[in-house]
């Protein structure tokens, strides 16, 4: 197995490496220098050519999101930088907070750029107390070296950068929710149409994008979108930072090309199951993901499609390892509070539904389950995230995809391990 | 424009209508609650789910507006969207979302007030399952004031959103705002700011379900019981049109009826509680005359013989009083009588509201002083001092009602002359200082035309039954007129008062009930003042 040299947390290691000093002294802000020499839309076409996806969840193609800016519009743009991380078993971005931020703020610094944007925000999870405040200090000294604020680098080109604290909201991780939240509002996620690149926060174009994605930026524009494309496949391409956590020996953050096999990460990179047990589930991209089962995830390339294939997805990719010992049943009533707790409570089906599902599988848990309770469990699901066709996308029906992350995981749940819910039953209710 | 298929149906629509827009004018139904076409489109009930060809998931009909499509992107090469209301996968998902909607609801229709007029009762019939799957504990909460007129069912709300809405939008209070988060959320309005604007008795109306209830209304009657009668409001000169609900002699409450000409689709609490005023009153349904201490009645031929005679012999020196609060036949009759000299009570103006939304109580909270004015060709009459200069001995005065208080000016007024003559509904100041009292009915009896401030003549119905032996107002005229002149017409029907004073004025000219309408009719600044 060949090693992959890391490209966005290479440094993370080093002695200051969140200094603007240091990251200087290894090449930083050269890409930020070369853009602002450039036509915006060219910057737009590299980052387009090179295939980069929103490494939030969605994985969204990034360039095209950029490209629904309108070229018109009187009013100004806006980019945001998603630092509200969120997802359970995701801690990616609070590492290159933490241990690159010039590498981000150059990332959104360029970006903002491209789109024409003049003040642009961070909106970072109100939990993230420390990673806010090597923000501000990392900010201060950009703008103290002349690469943030009026005239960066004697370019003409000016930019803000202000941060926002969320105040503890999962939903304010979705994009019209945090923008929501952003202009002091309740954080409901907003109907679309229209989208956010046409009328986002304050009305006017906006970019959303994640830490991650705007931390990849810098490099496509110092190799090229050709480069980037060469890591991993083609049609999702890049460096990934894989959360692994669980029944681990070695949970962290490990920086892999897109497409490492799952295998890998978890019996090579985190040192395989700890206590030396069997593995049964996996989690491959966040709770929101449906889980794989051993069989599967030993078989999974931990790219866009391939998790697709398997009725997963890479979402976050929050890796949560689920050993021998985990009690599926449990581990699925514990999805279902979060999800229950996290809800906005704006559309009927996840407000009322969440709940059911919480209430039913506590019920299950403390042995008043009744054999209807899982063919029910299947229906709600169905009914809060709607059938899953990934040939035709998702059926979703609610406003944002809340409603899907909270179906897929708790339906996979009893779809792969319907045995450990039967044995929840009272023994006289079982029909054998 | 761009064409629609909807259901099989093609219609053209307006570039943007939404498609719920496109059905309800269409006759199509399709279910919704946090809609509502003065507020802001959210999207969140999801009851409005609708298939829409080339989609890969179910729509909220509210949020999907209809576009021209380019000519190669049409569908069957014609039409820009084509949509299904009625297919499996749609009444499938209204069961699936009724079901969410009614798992806390309590069930409790037989002693809901908005039984009868429920959207989720109704949809439940209509689009619901039967039974309830749901074994779990429900969701159990006490009712709260939100105002002082207000009150909340939590556990009947569907949490749509639009009484929120309402107060941003609206009303501009803001009072209203959902606490707490997911399956916790509930309604609630700011600690120091309850819910008390002027426009706070529409969220009642406007609340698809019955969470948000008047405690006016609350368990008086079922409303299947009570009569609905469209009617105009007559507590100030905006005119808003409304329903008037009724049993018997009773009125039980009032609702605003849309008319996006006057005034949307609400009303404001001035007027929607202002029939109780009418309750308390000592309603007058006998003529009578004043002998010294006391009252006697008599009949209305006596009573109308005695008015003309005391008149005929003051040889024009009677006055005639004119009231913003009466219709424009009953004024336009007093002024036919007393050509030359007659003015009105001095105005009392009151606070003009304007909310954020354009929606507005008038300063002058009297109805009709537009069409006085119209119809009454001397308008601002001095009246104290006319009285004075023509040294006039008599008054024939309709009553403002209720609404008026005398001033001292006035009292001393009225106690200098011979006689005074009053129409009215109720013993008030004016009429305890009468001679000869000629009962007229009540605002909510009453039938005729208003022309609110903007020159919008409109038609007041009557909502109650007439008390007694009081007769409508402009028929008392018209007896008097007839008794004073024997060659003058006695009007048997008010359509005929209508038709003279359309020849005497021309801005009124060819009215009727019928071209009037339940929306009212501009009369294009056709008419005076």
């Amino acid at each position: 197995m060949k090693s992959f040299k890391p490209i966005l947390t290479e440094h993370i290691h080093q002695k200051d490496c969140h200094t603007l000093s240091f990251y200087k002294s290894v090449g930083g802000y050269s890409a930020l220098e070369k853009v602002l020499k450039m036509n915006p839309e060219n910057v737009i076409q590299e980052v387009k050519e090179s295939n980069l996806r929103g490494r939030g969840g969605a994985g969204f193609s990034t360039g095209v999101k950029w490209g629904f800016i309108p070229k018109d519009s009187p009013k100004p743009t806006y980019l945001i930088n998603n630092a509200d991380e969120s997802e359970p078993g995701t801690f990616k971005d609070r590492l290159l907070m933490n241990k690159a931020p010039h590498q981000m703020l150059e990332g959104m610094i360029i970006s903002a750029y491209a789109i024409g944007c003049h003040k642009s925000f961070i909106y970072i999870r109100g939990e993230f107390y420390k990673e806010y405040k090597m923000l501000e200090t990392a900010i201060a000294e950009a703008v103290g070296n002349n690469i943030l604020g009026k005239n960066i680098l004697g370019s003409n080109y000016d930019l803000d950068v202000v941060i926002h604290r969320g105040a503890g909201a999962y939903i304010c991780g979705e994009e019209t929710g945090l923008i929501e939240s952003l202009e002091g509002k309740r954080g409901w996620p907003r109907t679309k149409p229209p989208f956010p690149a046409i009328e986002g926060y304050l009305q006017c174009p906006t970019i959303v994008n994640n830490v991650e994605t705007l931390s990849c930026i810098p490099h496509i524009m110092n190799y090229g979108a050709d480069w980037f494309k060469s890591i991993g496949p083609e049609k999702g391409p890049g460096p990934r930072l894989f959360c692994i956590s669980g029944c681990v020996n070695n949970p962290g953050v490990y920086e892999e090309p897109m497409g490492v096999s799952l295998k890998e990460l978890i019996f090579e990179r985190a040192g395989g199951i700890r206590n030396g047990k069997q593995l049964k589930a996996v989690f491959p991209g966040g709770s929101s993901s449906a889980i794989l089962t051993a069989d599967e995830a030993l078989d999974v390339k931990m790219d866009f499609e391939d998790l697709v294939a398997k009725k997963s997805m890479l979402g976050s990719a929050g890796v949560i390892v689920m050993d021998e010992t985990v009690d599926m049943v449990q581990a699925c009533l514990n999805i279902a509070r979060f999800y229950a707790h996290e809800s906005c409570g704006q559309c009927t089906p996840c407000r009322e539904g969440t709940a059911w599902l919480e209430k039913m599988l506590t019920r299950l848990v403390n042995g008043g389950g009744k054999p209807q309770d899982i063919d029910m469990l299947f229906e709600i699901t169905d009914n809060i995230g709607g059938l899953i066709d990934f040939s035709k996308g998702s059926f979703g029906k609610t406003i944002c995809p809340f409603g899907e992350a909270v179906a897929w995981p708790v339906r996979s749940f009893v779809e792969k391990f319907k045995d450990e819910f039967l044995k929840y039953l009272p023994q006289e209710t079982v029909v054998a | 424009m761009p064409l629609l298929k909807i259901d099989g149906r093609e219609i053209e629509v307006t570039r943007g209508t939404s498609v719920l827009q496109a059905a309800l004018a269409n006759d199509i139904e399709i279910p919704y609650y946090c809609y509502h076409p003065a507020l802001e489109v959210v999207g969140s009930c999801r009851m409005c789910l609708v298939e829409v060809e080339g989609m890969p998931k179910l729509q909220v009909s509210c949020n999907t507006f209809v576009g021209d499509l380019p000519a190669e992107r049409k569908v069957d090469s014609k039409y820009d969207m084509v949509v299904n209301t009625q297919n499996d996968l749609v009444i499938q998902e209204r069961k699936n979302m009724l079901e969410f909607l009614l798992l806390n609801h309590p069930l409790d229709c037989s002693v809901c007030d908005q039984a009868g007029e429920c959207y989720l009762q109704d949809y439940s019939f209509k689009y619901g399952n039967a039974h309830s799957r749901f074994e779990e504990e429900k969701r159990v909460r006490p009712n709260e004031y939100l105002g002082s007129q207000i009150v909340i069912n939590h556990n009947r709300c569907i949490l749509c959103s639009r009484c929120v809405r309402f107060t941003q939008e609206i009303s501009g209070t803001s009072e209203l705002y959902v606490e707490a988060r997911g399956y916790d959320s509930k309604i609630a309005a700011l600690e120091d700011r309850p819910l008390d604007n002027l426009l706070a008795g529409n969220v009642a109306d406007i609340c698809p379900v019955g969470a948000l209830l008047s405690t006016d209304y609350i368990h008086k009657s079922r409303i299947w019981n009570l009569k609905k009668q469209p009617s105009i409001c007559q507590d100030c000169s905006v005119g808003c049109n409304i329903d008037v609900f009724s049993q018997r002699d009773r009125v039980f409450r009032l609702t605003p009826r849309e008319n996006q000409d006057v005034n949307g689709y609400f009303m404001c609490d001035v007027g929607r509680y202002g029939f109780h005023r009418f309750e308390e009153i000592e309603r007058l349904t006998q003529p009578m005359v004043q002998k010294g201490e006391t009252w006697e009645a008599i009949e209305w031929e006596e009573a109308i013989q005695k008015a003309a005679d005391l008149m005929e012999k003051s040889n024009g020196k009677t006055a005639g009083v004119t009231s913003p609060y009466h219709t424009n036949e009953t004024n336009f009759l007093l002024g036919q009588i007393f050509k030359d000299v007659w003015g009105s009570m001095p105005q009392i103006l009151d606070e003009e509201i304007t909310f954020p939304s354009g929606f507005r109580i008038s300063a002058d909270r009297s109805p009709n002083r537009k069409g006085m004015n119209d119809i009454c060709e001397i308008i601002e009459l001095d009246l104290d001092s006319e009285i004075s200069s023509k040294a006039i001995n008599g008054l024939y005065i309709l009553d403002d009602g209720v609404d008026r208080e005398l001033d001292d000016t006035w009292k001393k007024i009225l106690e200098k002359m011979d006689f005074v003559i009053v129409q009215s509904y109720a013993m008030t100041d004016l009429t305890k200082l009468a001679h000869i009292v000629l009962p007229g009915l009540a605002p909510l009896e009453r039938e005729g035309t208003m022309t609110n401030d903007r020159g919008r003549i409109q038609w007041l119905r009557p909502s109650l039954p007439v008390t007694g032996e009081s007769k409508p107002d402009w028929k008392i005229l018209s007896w008097i007129r007839k008794a004073m002149n024997k060659d003058e017409q006695d009007f048997t029907e008010i359509n005929e008062v209508m038709k003279e004073m359309g020849e005497v004025f021309p801005a009124y000219k060819g009215l009727s009930f019928f071209r009037i309408g339940p929306h009212g009719l501009s009369l294009n600044g056709k008419a005076s003042g």
